[in-house]
């Protein structure tokens, strides 16, 4: 999806209506970002209500040129960086982010192969092992298809940052697909 | 490999570079077969991540009850002035746009079940092609978000199960299974439901196909065939006992 950057001629005079035209097409997507974030789809449920509620109240000083997209999945960030899940996440699995060692494989052996046999449910466990602060980079820019601009704007992140955890990330799930389907070709092999 | 331009692949893939810069880098494909390996493998890993990560759809009382957040209800007091006939009229129209909406949803994804039958039949395009339910039914595990059962068809069915697809119908991931009978297909797709309410098959004849929708056990079912209502409705049956929880 094309970002949505409201510009002048947008914000005068917005309403409610502009504002349900803007975000009501963001919602499957922000509701899959909250499942992912909290890994739940009720509390995912009540994360997008309450930032569609924010974000109407907040949408009066919604500033111009500002990325709409970008801005509504900062506020359901912090709505979930803020909620009991969050704040939890924050204390115990900073930690992760912060030993996070990069897988031994690296980009240097292009397993193309492997990547291409990888299901679904492989790649989902993939992403889903990855510390939080990486999944939620690759999810923004593979799956929302986000610029590294927008993804810097909704993380509160400087753009170096965006682009050294993608890089990372992406190694991270590649290394998950390679190892695992590698270990099953050499059980085979030895079958 | 010391590519100068290798550093460059992840901007390339996402679409990062300045476009001379994005042109340059597809010139230099042609020529590195390193960097063009690279670059293939990124996107592929892009688009697996894509697919993977897609794997939430929001409900539909989520949309309703975000759309109730910011259409607040007029003042109580009005209502008074309205007085009791026009306060009338103003519900029957509300329950007249109500039902048009909620139909004209209903049409727009049986109109879409409708093409991707007949895309189907043009092109027998499956993604698994078997008679055997039990190979049938483990091919969508971790491919849709629920789970279902595939009848076990008698030796004398007049049903013969051909294989299935996953198919998007707005946005949402869902299985369609595909059988034979006689010289007709029929195609029944499978998605998840908003809730888990029972609605016996309702039958819509608006096109020339015959189309059955019925909801069971928290998954949201249709049948679209060119075969006579009867014929079809024998295997709408077969899929409720199947999938009796």
């Amino acid at each position: 999806m094309a970002a949505t950057v409201v510009t002048r001629g947008d914000v005068s005079g917005l309403d409610n209506k502009d504002f349900e035209k803007l975000a009501v097409p963001l919602l499957d997507g922000l509701y899959n970002f909250a499942c992912w974030l909290s890994g739940d789809p009720d509390e995912a449920r009540d994360l997008v209500q309450e930032t569609f509620l924010k974000s109407l109240r907040g949408f009066a000083s919604f500033r111009e040129g500002t990325n709409f997209r970008a801005w509504m999945f900062r506020i359901l960030r912090n709505t979930f960086l803020t909620s009991r899940t969050g704040l939890e996440r924050r204390n115990t699995r900073q930690e992760d982010e912060e030993g996070f060692e990069d897988s031994a494989v690296t980009q240097e052996t292009p397993e193309l192969a492997l990547i291409r046999r990888a299901d679904t449910e492989l790649v989902q466990a993939a992403i889903a092992q990855l510390a939080p602060a990486f999944q939620e980079v690759i999810l923004l820019a593979d799956m929302e298809e986000m610029k590294y601009q927008e993804i810097a704007d909704a993380l509160d992140i400087p753009i170096g940052t965006v682009m050294s955890r993608l890089a990372r990330a992406r190694r991270q799930v590649r290394g998950h697909i390679v190892t695992v389907l590698g270990e099953k070709k050499i059980a085979g092999a030895k079958r | 490999m010391n590519c100068e331009w290798r550093e460059k692949t992840g901007l390339y893939v996402d679409g990062e570079l300045e476009p001379a810069a994005q042109q340059a880098f597809a010139g230099h494909l042609q020529a590195c077969s390193d960097c063009s390996a690279a670059v293939l493998e990124q996107q592929e890993l892009k688009k697996a991540v894509r697919l993977a990560g897609k794997r939430f759809s929001a409900p539909p009382e989520l949309y309703a009850n975000v759309r109730k957040q910011m259409r607040p209800r007029a003042g109580a007091g009005m209502w008074w002035k309205l007085g009791s006939v026009a306060a009338g009229l103003v519900i029957i129209a509300a329950l007249g746009i109500s039902w048009f909406s909620r139909s004209s949803g209903r049409n727009a994804t049986i109109a879409q079940l409708v093409d991707q039958h007949v895309a189907m039949t043009a092109t027998n395009n499956l993604d698994v092609v078997s008679g055997n339910q039990h190979t049938v039914k483990p091919w969508y595990q971790g491919k849709v978000p629920f789970t279902f059962n595939v009848p076990n068809l008698a030796a004398d069915s007049p049903f013969k199960l051909i294989g299935g697809k996953l198919v998007y119908v707005e946005q949402k991931p869902g299985a369609e299974l595909v059988y034979q009978a006689g010289l007709h297909k029929i195609s029944v797709f499978i998605f998840q439901a908003g809730d888990h309410a029972s609605r016996q098959p309702a039958w819509n004849h608006d096109s020339s196909f015959s189309v059955s929708s019925w909801t069971a056990g928290g998954r949201q079912c249709y049948l679209v065939t060119d075969a006579s209502q009867d014929e079809a409705g024998q295997l709408v049956t077969l899929f409720q006992e199947a999938n009796r929880s």
